[in-house]
């Protein structure tokens, strides 16, 4: 495999800046997938449960990142455009798998069936009750959930990928919180 | 009550080893291979379908009839068939004639 020598504390700035310069674009994105791959793909990850759906979100947002790289603008963070881009590809398949006939929050059920298979057989027990219970979130409330519980991100950020007012933002994640302690709560007793 | 933080970020699930680093060599080949040419197939396609449409408008046997045969208004002013067959020119006399001998005198 072709290795490239990659500085890892290259700023935002400077990859943003080398995305659009047609010249360095590739290894703009090179820096991409080592600094942001690994977030963005547990975030897709959260979101599609299975590995080889988010290997092909991630790849997805990838090639959307290079192909749609003179789109960015330098308004918003690189790591919030990357993250409203691979949140689209975790939407569109989510649609993909729900098809015609259903919604995307019908697919609560089968999501977590899935968190049981794909999780690991050493797995903290608590671990994958707390997967199982984002699963079942309707798609508004997991999306706020992971971004603020897992990627730590404030309600500003969050704005800036999912478009929704804070208020609402807010008023999700209160709802993910409430909701996922009461399963736990439940199934911890079981 | 359940304390989320007490939980933590650990995930159940694993990544596969060097799966990033894989995954980067694919995107990179892909983002190098010049961008695809519509394949020129769908211009054949369209060109078979305007030919087979043509031919279809040429040798469409309505067509022809529209030439002499009364139309449908005019059948159910005739008093009869016999009639209608007096309204007809010995040309429309020949291509029905030769129309039934084809199709078969029920199908007309």
């Amino acid at each position: 495999m072709k290795k490239t020598s990659i500085d890892n504390s290259i700023a935002d700035d400077a990859i943003a800046e080398m995305l659009c310069n047609d010249s360095r674009a590739e290894y703009a994105l090179r820096l991409i997938m080592q600094k942001y791959g690994e977030p963005l793909y547990w975030h897709i990850r959260r979101m599609v449960v299975v590995h080889d759906d988010a290997e092909d979100a991630l790849q997805e947002t990838m090639l959307n990142v290079y192909k749609y790289r003179n789109t960015y603008s330098k308004e918003f963070a690189l790591s919030s455009w990357l993250y409203k881009i691979a949140t689209n590809e975790s939407l569109k398949l989510l649609k993909n798998r729900a098809g015609f006939m259903q919604s995307v929050d019908d697919l609560g059920d089968s999501l977590k069936n899935s968190v049981s298979e794909e999780s690991s057989p050493d797995a903290d027990k608590t671990v994958v009750l707390l997967q199982e219970a984002i699963a079942l979130l309707p798609i508004k409330q997991k999306t706020v959930f992971n971004l603020r519980y897992y990627d730590e991100m404030s309600y500003e950020e969050i704005h800036h990928i999912t478009g929704d007012s804070i208020n609402t933002l807010k008023t999700n994640y209160h709802y993910a919180v409430n909701k996922i302690k009461e399963y736990i709560t439940e199934h911890s007793l079981l | 009550m359940i304390d989320l933080e007490k939980i933590g970020r650990e995930m159940p699930y694993k990544m596969p080893d060097h799966f990033i680093e894989n995954l980067t060599e694919r995107v990179i080949a892909e983002v190098k291979q010049p961008a695809k040419k519509k394949s020129p197939i769908y211009l054949y396609i369209a060109a078979a379908a305007s030919a087979a449409a043509m031919v279809l408008l040429l040798l469409n046997p309505f067509n022809i009839g529209t030439m002499g045969i009364p139309d449908y208004e005019n059948i159910s002013e005739c008093k009869s068939i016999d009639e209608m067959f007096q309204t007809m020119s010995a040309d429309d006399l020949g291509i029905y004639s030769m129309m039934t001998n084809y199709y078969g005198e029920s199908t007309l």
